[in-house]
């Protein structure tokens, strides 16, 4: 065990009384995520490689039926765990968050904005990025640019669904919209623009910007850049932003108040 | 509160040669998910998805769970010492009254190296016969034997990250993004970066369709094509005079034999045009870094050997091998084909590809397994198995072979099952194979055994056991000790996977300095000949082992089964992203059957059209050997006279159609080319 090691199993299992703890750690020479409890020794802790560990936990989750779980956040777990619990795919009360500051590396490989926790427990906070540059290109291309743009990257799908599989907020399971035959058929291989663009307003009241399905993706396919001039609308117009513990999707609101004129009438 | 087990485990995946490394999420004893690498070197924290699904079929309830002996028309449960002393009891008397050549040992690429290992050492050292075979038969087989002749050895020469740093890629009989999915993305990475890719292919797939050239060739004539690039840069002088003056042999014979491919001629045989061949030769003579990459659509063919030192001359006119990102790279099929022959599963070759016909290397292996070996090379699967149907061949044992859907023209293949005296069957599932078994054992599979997987590019990489077996399940490697000893062999008594791995090193020189110990840690690549060396990334540098690379003669000659008026179409087979070959794991995982459930002949348009077939219609395939019925998928993307069906659907199984011609030096069936009609059904 490290020093990073003892000094996170004392914070999860002494002082935050969790009995689990999620870190990630150096194993046969590599990086990986480790779910440990008290009586496990947590190795070599590690924290230069972005996993999305809110994806890990997710997994997880549903087989653990008690107990407290210490699971080490960035900003943006913090931020996907906020939508979970708010939506109750998480219990609040069951999990307990360790800050990490990501360091000035990090921050710039995932054009991150705000790389800071609300409470710091580790690391050094930085400044993040204000601004996406690939997002700033693209927003002064000509509409026809952009699509000619995102149709030569959207060539490049595989269809590994790694954008949804490690998205730390994609949590349909067996219910993924990108399974509706209607929208995306079963043929081969690069899917059509409706993949991309069904997952993009499927997500957009639920990403939270952490770059994950990016870091996954197969064919390098900017999706972070998708997904934040997708929210930039959500933010201009319905003035909401995913991630906020508080503020409900305005997908649910819009029509609270609202007459619903023809309630009744047989279609 | 008492607290769950959970764990991460390190291992490879069990599909494509790819060999991604990635993580098992088990909750106590389930297993709940996949979480790619972030630090792998081949996957770098990305997955097909395949890989995302392979924990899917892992404790799928259809799992094998105890021994089963034939009784009557069915199966009844036995023990595990009652199943293992019948195989060596009827191999025993077979062996008695037929001879030890009347049995062949099928192993399997599914399996590790330790694993093949141990069967082919049963056939040679327990059976006595080098009747040892594994489906590397089916797929690379024409690799082996064609690039051995050219270059001295049959593997990749260079390695997976290679691939997006060449600026030039020649990718022919390949769809790259649908079976090497991570190969392809290292291929993207190097077109999307400005690398000029040049596609060929019969059928338009998605790394043609965002290929600097992207040629449509008629199936069966590739030699002619590619003899046509030879000729242009001969004519051009486009060709490396010092790599062929210092490094080859028969530069001449090979530059008058293809003389005779003019674009014309070129153009004439195999449909594409002869400004583009003409273009192709160009743009790949004169690149810098030119990677050859090639898969089934070169190697199924009743010529595959010739069309494999065809693409081999190529990179020795233009000295396109032995270099970082430049070379001639087979991208294997399955997992552990290339360990699988590694290990010695090949009835030619004892393990690191000593050969059986040299009696030196003979009395090695006699000294080492302390048994009399056989000098006679044993039989390839394919013509164990037709030699089964004639009554030859008297027994068979089959780790995890599922013959009955991927070998050609199953109904014959049929014949040879059920003319068996005896036939043994290890596997995860039941299968079409394991109907015909007298007697069946149950396989771990790769998540609940350790052991080592050597993927396409020669890295040997660990697989780790993540959770307990079903029922009674034994992983291949323990029960393959176990008939070992039951035959009375020695040499059988391993404990672990790592001492196995300690036996084949001691014999095999491309895995001499590999360990567990050392995997640990460390990337290794073979060959791989010493405890302080890490292998060699690309093969061929500064030259050939053997001397000199040599040209080979190929010659086009048309497959063994040509169109005629009764059977008009070309039918072409092969696999898509979603199923793995005969399906038995894939068709079992929820996410991959949604996305490719159900069989499907590709046809072009212009052909749907004139048989009055529409998108989605039911129809009948019929060739000289059988009939099926998948639905029709109407496109633009195949040529013209040309079907395409997956291999992967028993209830329309595309080899009951195929023609089982075979290679004459490789033994591989003619897959990609057989004479086919179409109706509605």
């Amino acid at each position: 065990m490290n020093d990073l090691g003892k000094k996170l199993t004392k914070m999860a299992f002494e002082d935050l009384k969790a009995d689990y703890l999620l870190v990630v750690r150096q194993e046969h020479g590599d990086l990986a995520p480790a779910f440990i409890s008290k009586d496990e020794d947590v190795g070599e802790v590690r924290f230069d490689a972005p996993y999305q560990l809110v994806t890990v936990l997710s997994r997880i989750y549903p087989h653990i039926p008690t107990g407290k779980i210490a699971i080490v956040s960035r900003k943006c777990d913090e931020l996907a765990i906020n939508e979970l619990t708010k939506r109750g795919i998480l219990d609040e009360k069951r999990i307990v968050k360790i800050g990490l500051a990501c360091d000035g590396h990090t921050a710039d490989k995932c054009r991150c904005p705000d790389p800071k926790p609300s409470k710091v427990d580790i690391g050094e906070p930085v400044k993040g990025i204000p601004e996406d540059p690939l997002v700033a290109k693209l927003m002064k291309m000509t509409l026809e640019d952009r699509l000619k743009y995102w149709v030569r990257q959207f060539k490049k799908c595989n269809k590994c669904f790694g954008c949804t599989a490690n998205c730390p907020v994609c949590f349909c399971e067996n219910q993924c919209v990108l399974g509706e035959r209607t929208l995306v058929s079963e043929k081969s291989i690069p899917p059509g623009l409706a993949f991309h663009l069904v997952r993009s307003f499927h997500m957009s009241d639920k990403c939270i910007e952490c770059g994950e399905c990016e870091r996954a993706c197969p064919g390098d396919i900017p999706l972070l850049a998708l997904r934040r001039m997708v929210h930039a609308d959500m933010k201009e117009m319905y003035k909401f932003v995913p991630g906020d513990p508080k503020t409900v999707s305005p997908l649910l609101t819009t029509l609270e108040g609202e007459v619903m004129e023809d309630e009744h009438n047989v279609c | 509160m008492s607290t769950m087990s959970v764990r991460h485990v390190l291992t490879t995946c069990p599909f494509c040669g790819c060999g991604c490394n990635f993580y098992l999420q088990a909750v106590g004893n389930k297993l709940v998910g996949v979480v790619p690498d972030k630090s792998d070197v081949i996957s770098q924290g990305r997955l097909c998805i395949k890989g995302y699904n392979a924990h899917a079929f892992v404790q799928h309830p259809d799992r094998l769970i105890h021994p089963l002996i034939k009784e009557g028309s069915g199966f009844r449960k036995a023990t595990w010492d009652e199943a293992l002393d019948r195989i060596v009891s009827e191999i025993k008397r077979i062996s008695a009254k037929y001879g030890p050549d009347s049995i062949a040992v099928f192993s399997s690429a599914k399996c590790t190296n330790e694993e093949n290992y141990l069967m082919q050492k049963i056939a040679r050292a327990a059976v006595g016969t080098n009747n040892i075979d594994h489906c590397a038969r089916l797929c690379h087989a024409s690799t082996v034997a064609g690039l051995v002749y050219s270059f001295g050895s049959g593997a990749m020469t260079n390695s997976i990250p290679e691939f997006e740093n060449a600026n030039c890629l020649l990718v022919t009989g390949s769809n790259t993004l649908e079976t090497h999915p991570l190969i392809g993305a290292r291929m993207l990475r190097a077109i999307y970066g400005g690398a000029k890719a040049i596609v060929i292919d019969p059928r338009e797939t998605a790394l043609s369709r965002v290929a600097h050239m992207s040629l449509h060739q008629k199936p069966g004539t590739d030699i002619a094509w590619i003899n046509g690039m030879a000729r242009i840069i001969i004519e051009e002088k486009l060709y490396d005079k010092e790599f062929v003056e210092t490094k080859t042999a028969f530069f001449d014979e090979f530059s008058k034999a293809v003389s005779e491919y003019t674009p014309e001629k070129v153009e004439e045989i195999t449909g594409i045009p002869k400004d583009k061949i003409v273009e192709a030769a160009r743009l790949y003579a004169k690149s810098d870094k030119a990677m050859i990459a090639y898969s089934m659509g070169v190697t199924q063919h009743s010529n595959g050997t010739e069309i494999v030192k065809a693409l081999a001359n190529l990179a020795l006119l233009t000295g396109h091998i032995g270099k970082e990102s430049t070379g001639v790279n087979p991208l294997r099929g399955q997992n552990n084909v290339q360990g699988a022959c590694d290990a010695g599963a090949l009835p030619n070759f004892y393990p690191g590809y000593q050969l059986v016909a040299n009696a030196e290397v003979k009395s090695k292996f006699e000294k080492a397994w302390g048994k009399p070996l056989s000098d006679k090379v044993g039989l390839p699967m394919t013509v164990a198995l037709q030699l089964a149907a004639e009554g030859k061949i008297k027994a068979i044992i089959s780790f995890g072979e599922n013959a009955m859907m991927s070998d050609a023209d199953i109904t014959h293949v049929q014949k040879g099952f059920e003319r068996l005296e005896f036939f043994a069957a290890v596997d995860i599932f039941p299968t079409e194979t394991t109907k015909f078994a007298h007697v069946i054992l149950p396989a771990a599979c790769y998540a609940e055994k350790d052991g080592t997987f050597t993927n396409t590019d020669r890295k040997v990489r660990r697989v780790r056991k993540a959770v307990d077996a079903p029922g009674e399940a034994l992983p291949d490697w323990k029960i393959a000790c176990e008939l070992g000893k039951r035959f009375g062999a020695p040499g059988f008594d391993f404990k672990s996977p790592s001492e196995i791995m300690d036996e084949l090193a001691s014999v095999a020189p491309p895995y001499a300095g590999i360990s567990f110990d050392r995997l640990e840690n460390e990337i290794l690549t073979w060959p791989c000949t010493a405890k302080d060396q890490t292998g060699a990334k690309i093969l061929h540098v500064g030259g050939f082992k053997i001397g000199k690379g040599q040209f080979a003669l190929s010659k086009h000659a048309p497959p063994a089964e040509e169109t005629s008026e009764e059977y008009p179409l070309i039918l072409s087979t092969g696999r898509n992203l979603f199923q793995y070959h005969t399906g038995t794991m894939t068709r079992r995982s929820p996410n991959l059957e949604r996305e490719a459930p159900e069989p499907y002949v590709e046809i072009n348009n212009e052909d749907a059209r004139a048989l009055g077939i529409s998108e989605g219609d039911r129809v009948r395939v019929t060739t000289r050997r059988g009939s099926i019925a998948p639905v029709a998928r109407v496109t633009d993307r195949i040529l013209k006279g040309v079907l395409f069906i997956p291999f992967h659907y028993a209830e329309a199984a595309a080899n009951m159609l195929t023609n089982p011609a075979l290679d004459a030096a490789a033994k591989i069936p003619e897959y990609k080319v057989c004479a086919a009609k179409v109706e509605k059904a």
